[in-house]
């Protein structure tokens, strides 16, 4: 139970609290604690509320959070696993590979443990907290997806970024600007100085205040600007084609489509390798400023700041005005002015100052106790002898920036080494990405302001809605932001090299190397110094099989912490430059993404039938057939299926697709589609019809119902209405033809009225004459029913005199009640889905893409009928014309098996001596009609005979089936048609 | 793949809201051999360039419309209904 401030992250309430130790490493279990402050670095992850790896320096604290450390045990101070270290010798790099290729079998065994050693944080939780919400019906914080098309998406709320949006929304674009902090200004919100932009136009409204107030009043001008949206907390984690930005923000995800993409996400500092640099206490310079400005929680009581730029001194005079004792301030530079006022406060403090230092170690065990700081020569290596020891809790270290060039390189912005910024900067970039700011390498806020407006400008330059620039506006903003890099450049250049600390930081032996190497250069997976420099000794010479080898820069921080270091590790391993080592290229994630926010909101859409709440009354089992929900068995399919057979049973058809097609060429375009001639058919009049592709596959198959002329009613399977929808109306536009398709699924509903009295029942309830005479089987009409307007077609997919009604899905219930009042004389019963499986079978109805699949023709389905190959062209008539005179590679067999077991859909079908796979059990069935079990089969065409058999492996059990190709109820179909 | 396509009713959307419908191809007439079958059936040009294809807008007015894109940068050229183009391409989708 700890307490915390509004404002405070979960990270500056437990710091403030006394917490050091945030995490354990990766590999050796070693104490980590806070670094980066700023959600850069893996230390400080934590699981919340049952979500692992939240970046607890970046997680604003709630009332009641719960936290909890991660990968330790018992516990993270505690930590019996820490012992690995005592190993270490015996885990090289690339210590899997090495070791279990020779005992490729005991990885199996070895997994487990190391798996139980190594990761962070578990998912098993992760999984409880979904289930619990999905319980609890899915809300709370559920994963979330939003889309927007602005024209301008800037990246980064530093200042360079607000500027930059700023400008482009004020030349009239649509702007959006993501940033991952809680308010904008970046590094100014902890800038006490007064900012100088310089005598731009334009700079006056941000000139003569000081930093914060100018962060505070960028913030209020951003949210106030009409044209641009903010968006607060939010990583932009990966950049896609076309400009696509992936945010992540909470729960949410943003997909952003920018015309215009500007990138200031600005700079990080990195960590420097030396021993224990990863001891907690051990912090960036960055974090501490954050840590002092934004959450008031000073790191410690005596600080040695350890810097090579002019970030280092406004940290040690932030230091000393939080209270904190600077014991030591070593700046790597030799030729830094140490006359300013800043400097004599320091050393007023009773700050020891030395120039030309850097630090060669941290001291103490499990925190810091000290520093060890050494001096460097004219070329930043260490001068063996020359230590000063300081006791301190905290070591600060600024030693440079690396800019956030993640996206640029997504981007395609080519980036290179800039030897006298020591940064890799963008160099090339497309004509729809602009950079600006500290991304580019150039730390002043002149240059950042200058290069923002032009970024916004030109992003808006393009674009329709924009107010044309003044003219000379652009080349006036480019001629100053020229002379004010070149100011930059040189005041650097005056200060002398700067020593990429670390590289070179400890005494060297005769070659060249340092002895121990022992700091980690990659705190994520617990790469040391050593073992890069092992792995080029092993050959890995190229900085991107370096990083496969090693796992440098493949941890959570993706290369935040240790690209830079690392490449400058390569680079003196392999005698290169810098530059030559080149950089190891960033692709998205650029952080760590739930998984969630990804999949997006968990909806799974479900319809329902209009009759859906009746079935529910009734008891029925319900079961998933695409989207919808059907009754799968509501009393025992037993029982059903003698109601259907012997008296009547009624089952829902609303999930049925139905469409309307109208129109002058209508009869043409159902000719072409399907297999049979439909424009023969007479009004009023039903038939079934098989749609197939150009390679004769069957497609679908449904019912076509003549309503007039130019007008026909079709019904097609249940998951397939999209696709025959799309396939008639995109026929009808590549055919020219003038046929209207409209889908009718979900406004009618429609019941199957089956069974020897069925007639019998619907006369009770309508004037159409139901007679076999008037209305044979395959006839269609229409009329009243019960008072609602149905059409109504004879079909017999059950066996059964039988009528499928079409109604507006408005009467469903009423039409429901309704039927089965008037049927309850009769002994009707309503089936389900299984029931009605069972059947269709007895008469060897197909059911397509159940007993076909994506290659069945309709010879193969023994449904030559269907095909009339003596009409005019059809989709497939030139596929089926070549494969009328083939013998089939396949069939579809009825079959009988004698005995209890009966085989599953999807058994495997054998040759009769068991000794070739040669099909598939399509569907099976216990049939009470050959009181026997009955099922389809697809097999070799050779091994199809009538009459002949093949083996049926079921479960354990081989069984003998027999083919026919009889149906096994009403073979005549005398019932259907009575 | 992601990018904005222009339904020549709705407008610019996300190419989510399509279904694509292949590339546009000639139909070989009744009579033809069985290779020109099995090509048009079977056989892309999946070419690396501008090609037309046909895109049928599945989450908006359900019409089918083409496009001409480049394939390898998916720009997208220009969108048209097809009785505005004046060709008669016979033409498939897949299921």
């Amino acid at each position: 139970m700890i307490s915390a401030y509004e404002g405070d992250t979960v990270a500056s309430a437990l710091y403030a609290s006394g917490v050091r130790t945030f995490s354990r490493s990766f590999l050796f279990h070693r104490k980590r604690g806070l670094l980066c402050v700023s959600g850069r670095c893996p230390n400080c992850m934590v699981t919340v509320d049952g979500v692992p790896n939240v970046r607890a320096c970046c997680e604003p604290a709630r009332e009641g959070m719960k936290v909890k450390r991660q990968n330790g045990w018992p516990s993270t101070d505690t930590d019996i696993f820490s012992g690995v270290q005592l190993i270490e010798r015996f885990l090289p790099v690339g210590f899997y590979y090495k070791t279990f290729i020779n005992f490729p079998t005991e990885w199996a065994n070895t997994q487990p443990m190391i798996r139980r050693l190594t990761g962070r944080g578990s998912v098993k939780q992760e999984l409880a907290r979904w289930n619990a919400q999905a319980a609890s019906g899915g809300h709370g914080d559920r994963f979330e997806k939003q889309y927007l098309h602005p024209d301008v998406v800037v990246v980064g709320g530093g200042p360079a970024g607000v500027f930059a949006a700023l400008a482009a929304s004020r030349a009239g674009a649509s702007a959006v600007l993501v940033h991952d902090q809680p308010s904008l200004g970046g590094h100014l919100r902890f800038e006490g100085d007064t900012v100088d932009l310089g005598s731009v136009e334009g700079a006056e409204e941000f000139s003569g205040m000081r930093g914060y107030e100018l962060a505070a009043k960028l913030d209020r001008l951003a949210r106030a600007e009409e044209n641009l949206r903010v968006y607060d907390n939010a990583n932009a984690f990966g950049l896609y084609e076309s400009n696509e930005v992936g945010v992540v923000q909470g729960n949410k995800m943003l997909k952003l489509r920018a015309k215009q993409l500007i990138i200031s996400t600005g700079a990080g500092e990195y960590l420097t390798v030396f021993k224990n640099n990863d001891l907690p206490g051990v912090l960036l310079g960055s974090g501490v400023r954050r840590m002092l400005a934004l959450y008031g929680v000073p790191p410690g009581k005596n600080a040695v700041v350890v810097t090579n730029n002019d970030s280092g001194l406004s940290l040690a005079n932030a230091l000393l005005e939080a209270g904190v004792k600077v014991s030591a301030f070593a700046d790597a530079r030799t030729k830094v002015d140490t006359s300013s006022p800043r400097f004599e406060a320091l050393r007023k403090s009773g700050a020891i100052l030395l120039t030309g230092y850097s630090i060669k170690e941290a001291e103490g065990g499990g925190r810091v106790t000290g520093a060890t700081l050494i001096r460097l020569d004219e070329n930043g290596a260490a001068t063996a002898g020359t230590e000063k020891s300081f006791k301190c809790d905290t070591i600060c270290l600024a030693n440079g920036f690396e800019p956030d060039a993640a996206l640029l390189t997504q981007a395609r912005c080519r980036v290179s080494y800039d030897e006298a910024l020591g940064e890799f900067i963008p160099s090339e970039s497309p004509a729809s990405v602009q950079t600006c700011g500290d991304v580019t390498g150039i730390h002043d806020l002149r240059c950042a302001f200058l290069q923002a407006n032009i970024a916004g400008l030109q992003a808006a330059s393009g674009l329709a809605s924009a107010t044309k620039a003044p003219a000379g506006k652009l080349n006036e903003l480019s001629a100053s932001l020229k002379s004010a890099e070149t100011a930059y450049r040189d005041r650097l250049a005056s200060q002398g090299p700067r020593p990429i600390i670390g590289i070179v930081s400890e005494p060297t032996d005769g070659k060249g190397r340092k002895p121990e190497m022992n700091g980690f250069a990659c705190i994520c997976e617990d790469v040391k110094e050593k073992e890069l420099a092992q792995a080029v000794e092993e050959g890995f010479r190229d900085i991107e099989i370096l990083k496969r080898y090693s796992t440098l820069t493949m941890g959570p921080c993706e290369g935040k912490m240790c690209a830079t270091p690392g490449v400058g590790i390569c680079a003196r391993e392999t005698g290169r430059s810098i530059a030559d080592a080149g950089r190891t290229v960033s692709r998205p994630p650029y952080l760590p993404v739930p998984m969630g926010a990804l999949a997006g909101p968990g909806l799974h859409p479900v319809k329902l039938t209009a009759m859906h709440y009746k079935h529910l009354e009734a008891g029925a089992t319900l079961m998933d057939m695409g989207e919808w929900k059907r009754p799968h068995v509501y009393t025992s399919v037993f029982e059903e299926y003698s109601a259907v057979r012997t008296k009547v049973g009624i089952i829902d058809l609303s999930t049925l697709g139905r469409l309307d097609v109208k129109g002058r060429d209508a009869p043409k375009l159902l000719d072409f589609i399907y297999t049979h001639t439909m424009s023969k058919l007479q009004n009023g009049k039903s038939r079934y019809g098989v749609i197939c592709d150009d390679a004769g596959a069957i497609l679908d198959d449904g019912t076509v119902t003549r309503l007039g002329e130019d007008h026909y009613f079709i019904t097609t399977s249940t998951g397939n209405i999209d696709f025959v929808e799309q396939w008639l109306t995109w026929w009808a536009v590549a055919k020219k033809w003038e046929a209207q398709v409209t889908n009718l699924t979900s406004g009618f509903a429609a019941v199957n009225v089956a069974g020897p009295r069925a007639r019998d029942l619907l006369r009770t309830l309508t004037d159409v004459d139901l007679s076999t005479e008037k209305f044979p089987y395959m006839a269609s009409g229409s009329g009243l029913v019960a008072g609602v307007p149905c059409i109504l077609l004879r079909i017999g997919f059950v066996g059964e005199t039988g009528w499928e009604i079409h109604f507006p899905a408005e009467y469903g219930e009423y039409f429901w009640d309704r039927l089965m009042e008037a049927g309850r004389p009769f002994g009707i019963m309503p089936f389900g889905v299984e029931t009605q499986r069972l059947l269709r079978l007895e008469k060897m109805h197909v059911i397509v893409s159940q007993d076909t699949d994506a290659l069945s023709t309709p010879y193969e389905a023994n449904m030559a009928w269907v095909v009339k190959l003596d009409k005019e062209d059809f989709v497939g008539k030139a596929a089926l014309t070549f494969a009328k005179d083939e013998v089939p590679q396949r069939r579809l067999v009825g079959f009988t098996v004698e005995g209890e077991v009966v085989p599953h859909d999807g058994d495997q079908a054998f040759s009769p001596d068991g000794s070739t796979l040669i099909g598939v059990v399509t569907s099976c069935r216990y049939s009470p009609a050959a009181q026997k079990p009955v099922g389809l089969a697809l097999i070799r065409s050779d091994l199809s005979a009538d009459g002949g058999t093949f083996l049926v492996a079921s479960g354990t059990s081989k069984l003998n089936a027999k083919i026919t190709f009889v149906p096994f109820y009403d073979p005549e179909g005398r019932r259907l048609k009575e | 793949m992601g990018f904005l396509l222009a339904c020549p009713n709705c407008g610019q959307r996300d190419v989510y809201e399509f279904r694509f419908g292949g590339e546009v191809h000639a139909r070989p007439q009744f009579g033809a051999s069985k290779k020109d079958w099995m090509d048009y059936v079977y056989r892309r040009s999946n070419t690396a360039g501008v090609e037309n294809e046909w895109w049928y807008h599945r989450m908006g007015c359900r019409r089918w419309f083409q496009a001409t894109r480049d394939t390898t940068n998916n720009s997208v050229l220009r969108t048209f209904w097809t009785d505005q183009e004046g060709s008669d391409n016979a033409v498939r989708a897949r299921k």
